[in-house]
């Protein structure tokens, strides 16, 4: 349903993007996965449109975006990072304009509008100004703009960023009620919120694609470098930064929950035996050796590791 | 609804649910109206004293066309106001990207955009035509050549519009498209005084001269149509109309 093949961008002296491809299947949700300036928003607003790409392509719904870019974009819905919103309209009036935009036949303008206000509990704000209401409304408003006409595929640009917990348990689901009729696409940088949301990942670091896969075989690849739980009787800090210093371990670092705990992993090419290393920088140290177990990944940690 | 009107109707919309419109209504017809008041002072003072000092009494033509003079002196600073926003603002606000994502054509976009500003200053042209009726109630003047210059103001407009979307098109700062739409007509307007300094005479001089909006206005101002003077406009028009496009889709390739 989509297809991107071997984009890449450069804006002046950076490169923002270095050979990103991914295809999606129809239906699927897909998570775009990255910290801040990892090419995320230049990817998706090469996907839909808005920038050209120096090489690649990318294609809608079998459209290519720029050789045939109505036909595309007809099948396209886009919430941009910033939510393109005209303050001085009110919401329905908006949410048409979008639709009349889209080339929804004026027949069923209303009703498509009205099902969008519906689907985003915005009905009772229908009336108001869109530069008077909250930031999660506005958000929702955007959102409304996005699937008004009812698109193929939805691309998504951190669609939960501003709203408040409940609101962000319904876009979720909303989210996940679009699944199956329209292949989504959302960029985000809260890991849970992919885990819980998407059926594939991808994982995207300094401009490039570094890992895709569903979150099992995300896991699973990465079990290869396994994440380790070291807790000792004391100063777990200093330990920390001697372990650091000894090479071989990747993110060494204190736990969330027990300040007397580390977490760290092995680097690929390493086996088990390097733990005898760690055990004996433990004792020799004098921090007495309490718990040494290994850990199941967390999406967190795969990132985590992935983007070090 | 076609795209093209989709655009330009919410547009439209939009400087009427803001002051800027009623703003740009009240400062157009207010300064016409003062210019008006005076002028028809001085015409009516002129007037009485000509048989006195024996010298010919102005006529009404003559008080039409300075008023129109001034409508293109007011017409430098409402341009800009209305222009101004009409890339710039979207690009600020990224709602431009709701057009680019939307399966709209640059092409329509810039239409779109060019009859919304043409249109909310055609509807202020209307009403200053207030003026030209007060002095049709009181006086008799040549109706045609007052049709002919408001022909010709609006032909103007089109031409100073698409000016102002493009320059609008080049910038997210609405300050600046307003100074540069500004500084960009007054230019033409004064382009026709500068000449001779310019080009120091020859070809050069009636080229430059040929681009200054004021002789093509003229000969409206006067009551006359031709071909060659509405050709100037529209040609005018249609070329920055299309840079605004190449300017709009070029940002695909940046």
């Amino acid at each position: 349903m989509i297809e991107v093949s071997g984009l890449s961008k450069r804006f002046g002296t950076v490169q923002a993007l270095t050979d990103v491809s991914f295809k999606v299947e129809k239906g699927q949700i897909v998570g775009f996965l990255g910290a801040n300036g990892a090419g995320k928003t230049t990817t998706m607003d090469i996907m839909c449109g808005c920038i050209g790409a120096d090489a690649g392509s990318a294609r809608i719904a079998g459209f290519d975006i720029t050789e045939t870019p109505l036909e595309a974009k007809r099948r396209l819905g886009y919430l941009p990072d910033v939510p393109p919103l005209h303050g001085e309209m009110r919401v329905e009036d908006f949410v048409t304009y979008s639709a009349r935009l889209h080339k929804i036949p004026a027949a069923r303008v209303k009703g498509r509008v009205d099902e969008a206000l519906d689907r985003l509990s915005l009905t009772e704000v229908r009336r108001r100004l869109v530069g008077n209401l909250s930031k999660g409304y506005r958000q929702r408003v955007a959102l409304a703009q996005a699937i008004v006409h009812d698109p193929e595929v939805l691309v998504l640009d951190e669609p939960t960023e501003g709203l408040d917990p409940n609101q962000i348990v319904q876009i979720r689901e909303l989210i996940r009620s679009l699944a199956g009729q329209h292949t989504i696409i959302l960029s985000s940088h809260i890991l849970s919120e992919v885990q819980n949301t998407c059926d594939h990942i991808i994982i995207v670091h300094g401009g490039r694609v570094v890992q895709q896969g569903s979150y099992e075989e995300l896991v699973q690849h990465m079990q290869s470098g396994r994440l380790y739980r070291l807790r000792v009787a004391r100063d777990a800090s200093r330990l920390a930064a001697t372990l650091a210093a000894a090479g071989n371990l990747v993110g060494v670092r204190a736990a969330d929950d027990d300040e007397q705990a580390l977490e760290f992993g092995l680097t690929k090419d390493v086996g088990d035996e390097a733990l005898d290393e760690v055990v004996r920088h433990t004792v020799d140290g004098g921090h007495g050796l309490r718990e040494l177990a290994a850990k199941t990944k967390s999406l967190e940690e795969v990132f985590f590791q992935l983007t070090q | 609804m076609n795209p093209v009107m989709t655009i330009a109707w919410r547009d439209i919309r939009s400087y009427f649910s803001s002051p800027k419109g009623a703003a740009i209504f009240f400062f157009f017809l207010g300064f016409m109206g003062f210019f008006f008041q005076n002028f028809v002072a001085t015409f009516v003072e002129m007037t009485q004293r000509a048989p006195m000092f024996g010298g010919q009494a102005p006529t009404l033509e003559q008080l039409l066309r300075a008023l129109f003079y001034n409508l293109h002196f007011i017409l430098i600073l409402i341009i800009p106001a209305v222009t101004m926003s009409s890339f710039s603002e979207e690009r600020r606000n990224q709602t431009l990207r709701l057009l680019q994502t939307s399966p709209v054509t640059a092409t329509q976009i810039v239409f779109g955009k060019f009859l919304a500003s043409a249109a909310v200053l055609a509807l202020v042209l209307a009403c200053s035509a207030v003026y030209p009726l007060f002095i049709k109630a009181y006086g008799n003047p040549d109706v045609g050549v007052i049709l002919t210059s408001y022909l010709g103001v609006f032909l103007l407009i089109c031409a100073q519009v698409a000016f102002g979307l493009w320059v609008s098109s080049m910038t997210s700062n609405q300050f600046m498209a307003f100074l540069f739409t500004m500084f960009g007509l007054f230019l033409l307007l004064i382009l026709n005084w500068i000449a001779p300094n310019l080009t120091g005479g020859g070809i050069l001089e009636s080229v430059v001269k040929y681009i200054a909006s004021t002789d093509h206005l003229d000969v409206f101002f006067k009551g006359m149509l031709t071909v060659a003077d509405v050709t100037y406009f529209l040609c005018f028009t249609v070329m920055f109309l299309f840079f605004t496009n190449v300017v709009l889709d070029s940002q695909r390739w940046r």
